[in-house]
């Protein structure tokens, strides 16, 4: 089987020094536990996002090119994004991807049915799934694929969240690759080692305010079906390959709700939980993946949000055609996040290793768990840049409303509305304390991690120091591109 | 942490922050001045505009390939400007009503802080993040906000230092 990507948990979660409260929505809601449940739950969550993305996907075809014009420009980069980022993965986490409708054809392809379950025998699994049910590569068992992916997509951003066909050709790609990833490998491997979004969510559900997780770690050892990840009669195999018994983490549970379904004892229940409450990265793929969304997120302020028009237009190559230009933006956004600021990070975390003369840990642990301190603060980043998307572009969404392939309908009669900002003037005064608590977030957590590490509070905060510099440093940038 | 340490730390930041500040809170006499804005795909030159709180400012606006527009935050500015035309279109977003033509805009820079101009008129695939700044000084959210982030640093480290709270 593919690798378990969930190491064995700590003794208990509620152990975890972040944790002050959690709360079981099961036992809270039990018509929230009925709901998802159901058999059709998923299929019924993903079923409207799949018709507005085919119409999305028609529009981005048919429609204007006039990205501002389109409703696949505006639906998606501008309202999509934004629930996203501001909502969905802060609140709920992977929540997406139980509505998701890029890999349902690709599960169309595994199981056969949209909505009931079929028992069998097929790789271990006790479900009958079709296709050639390969093992994914155990040396692309990690999120690299994605990290280059997003950040291959993410240096054509500008044509991809102006160009509607653009946008339309690369939904249209991923859904194939999904299918065709479907088709040749056993359950989810698109989602979890290749879809671009995947990767920051599963990096910023560490954040999220819910985590699905067994009840009683006792009841999963003594369990012998194993059902959560192997699948029964009752709800299919974790697409994720994820067994509940060992999950600490949000970051690769597809929220899908199959293994709800499938455990015999009942034993897995939604919970709410505090803010930053999974902070545990596990490997230099997660490293990366932080270090690039931060980057981005700064990449993007610069180019998208600022005032550097030169810049622009270096990103926007198919329209400038100057490749040279490209060629510096490229390369320099790539080297940055690739390069330049996991050294600068390193470095950092070197300097506060030497301040608190800790020797018990490798550098190498100390590096990847103190990364963490870019996570809370990236996705504050990305919240406070996308509050001008929503705020000053947010107003397209009307006008788009009525006339969604910009062919001149007006549908509701919204289609005139004239593009007008909503309180713009206010969107520093927003984005300066989502920033600042993105740095006392971070501050925060990277406290319990190094706590975590040795044990000490005076260790901990020395280790602490010279990352501490480093992240307000980072914020600082922030707050000079948005408010300065 | 040694409190030495730390009491050296905040003595130095300290000295920067009262640094910043004095900067921020430099009396400025207000003065006119005369901005000729140009707009070509996809920016404005000049991309940032830096005047001080109380100048008087007469605004020409041009457009050098298509048309653009200027929407001024914070201001109630809306304008249009048309290539290889000396005058341009303006009105005030917030009455709703129709552009007039004039030749220059005269307004005081009456309000702090960090304004963007945008464009307004749609004019090519960038045209949504086609923007300038106009800066108003002080813009004193910028060094509270500075302030405020080395506090939150300090502040949390302190914290952590000590025994007791988290
Ligand atoms: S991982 Fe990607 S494709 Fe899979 S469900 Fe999530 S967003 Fe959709
Ligand atoms: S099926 Fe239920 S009890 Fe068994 S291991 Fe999975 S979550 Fe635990
Ligand atoms: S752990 Fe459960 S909810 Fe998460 S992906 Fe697996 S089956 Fe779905
Ligand atoms: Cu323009």
């Amino acid at each position: 089987m593919a690798t378990i990507r969930n190491q064995p948990a700590p003794p208990h979660p509620d152990e975890a020094p972040s944790r002050t409260w959690r709360v079981n929505l099961f036992e809270k809601f039990p018509w929230l536990k009925r709901v998802v449940k159901a058999r059709s739950f998923q299929f019924s969550m993903i079923l409207p996002n799949l018709l507005l993305f085919y119409l999305f996907i028609l529009a981005g075809l048919f429609g204007t090119p006039i990205g501002s014009r389109n409703i696949i420009i505006v639906f998606v980069w501008i309202l999509w994004w934004f629930v996203l980022i501001t909502l969905m993965v802060p609140l709920l986490g992977r929540v997406w991807c139980t509505m998701c409708p890029l890999p349902v054809f690709g599960d169309w392809l595994q199981r056969r049915a949209l909505v009931k379950v079929r028992s069998g025998d097929t790789v271990g699994l006790r479900n009958k799934l079709f296709g050639l049910n390969k093992r994914w590569p155990r040396k692309l068992s990690n999120i690299w694929l994605q990290n280059f992916g997003f950040l291959f997509l993410a240096i054509f951003s500008a044509l991809l969240v102006t160009r509607p066909i653009v946008s339309a050709l690369v939904f249209g790609l991923l859904i194939g690759l999904a299918v065709v990833l479907a088709y040749v490998y056993r359950l989810r491997a698109f989602c979890s080692y290749l879809c671009p979004i995947s990767g920051f969510l599963s990096l910023y559900s560490m954040t999220s305010m819910i985590e699905l997780r067994s009840v009683s770690a006792d009841a999963c050892q003594k369990c012998t079906s194993k059902a959560c990840v192997r699948g029964s009669d009752q709800g299919w195999a974790c697409p994720w390959y994820v067994y509940m018994g060992k999950l600490d983490r949000n970051n690769y549970c597809g929220l899908c709700m199959e293994c709800v379904k499938s455990c015999p004892n009942d034993n897995i229940a939604l919970f709410a939980r505090p803010f930053a409450s999974d902070i545990k990265l596990k490997g230099y793929d997660e490293v990366w993946k932080a270090c690039i969304m931060l980057v981005l997120a700064l990449s993007y302020s610069v180019v998208l949000l600022g005032p550097w028009g030169h810049i622009k237009n270096w990103a926007n190559i198919s329209e400038s055609g100057n490749w040279g230009g490209f060629a510096v933006y490229a390369s320099a956004t790539t080297l940055l996040a690739l390069v330049v600021f996991p050294g600068l990070l390193y470095l950092v975390v070197r300097l506060g290793q030497w301040l608190a003369r800790a020797r018990e840990h490798t550098s190498r642990e100390l590096f990847i768990r103190l990364a963490y301190t870019l996570v809370p603060l990236g996705l504050l980043a990305w919240i406070a840049f996308s509050v001008p998307l929503v705020m000053v572009n947010g107003a397209y969404i009307i006008s788009v409303l009525s006339d969604p392939l910009g062919w001149g309908m007006n549908l509701f009669g919204t289609a005139g509305f004239h593009w007008q900002p909503l309180w713009p003037a206010w969107v520093p005064y927003l984005q300066a304390p989502i920033l600042l608590a993105g740095l006392f977030w971070s501050l925060r957590t990277g406290f319990h991690v190094a706590l975590d590490l040795f044990g000490d509070r005076a260790l901990a905060t020395r280790a602490l120091a010279p990352l501490s510099v480093f992240l307000t440093a980072i914020t600082m940038v922030f707050l000079a591109l948005f408010v300065g | 942490m040694t409190k030495k340490m730390f009491g050296m730390i905040i003595g130095a930041v300290a000295l920067l922050l009262l640094g910043v500040l004095a900067l921020g809170w430099r009396p400025a006499r207000p003065v006119e001045r005369s901005i000729i804005v140009e707009a070509e795909k996809y920016a404005y030159t000049p991309a940032v505009i830096k005047v001080n709180k109380g100048d008087r400012i007469t605004l020409r606006l041009k457009a050098k390939d298509v048309t653009h527009g200027f929407f001024l935050e914070g201001y109630d500015l809306d304008a249009q400007a048309r290539p290889e035309m000396p005058l341009f279109w303006v009105r005030r977003p917030s009455t709703g009503e129709a552009y007039r033509t004039v030749e220059e805009v005269r307004f005081v820079a009456d309000r702090e802080g960090k304004f963007r101009y945008r464009c307004s008129t749609t004019c090519g695939y960038m045209h949504p993040f086609m923007q300038g700044e106009l800066i108003v000084q002080p813009n004193r959210l910028f060094p509270a906000s500075l302030v405020l982030a080395v506090g939150v640093t300090l502040i949390s480290l302190l914290r952590f230092a000590r025994a007791g709270g988290t």
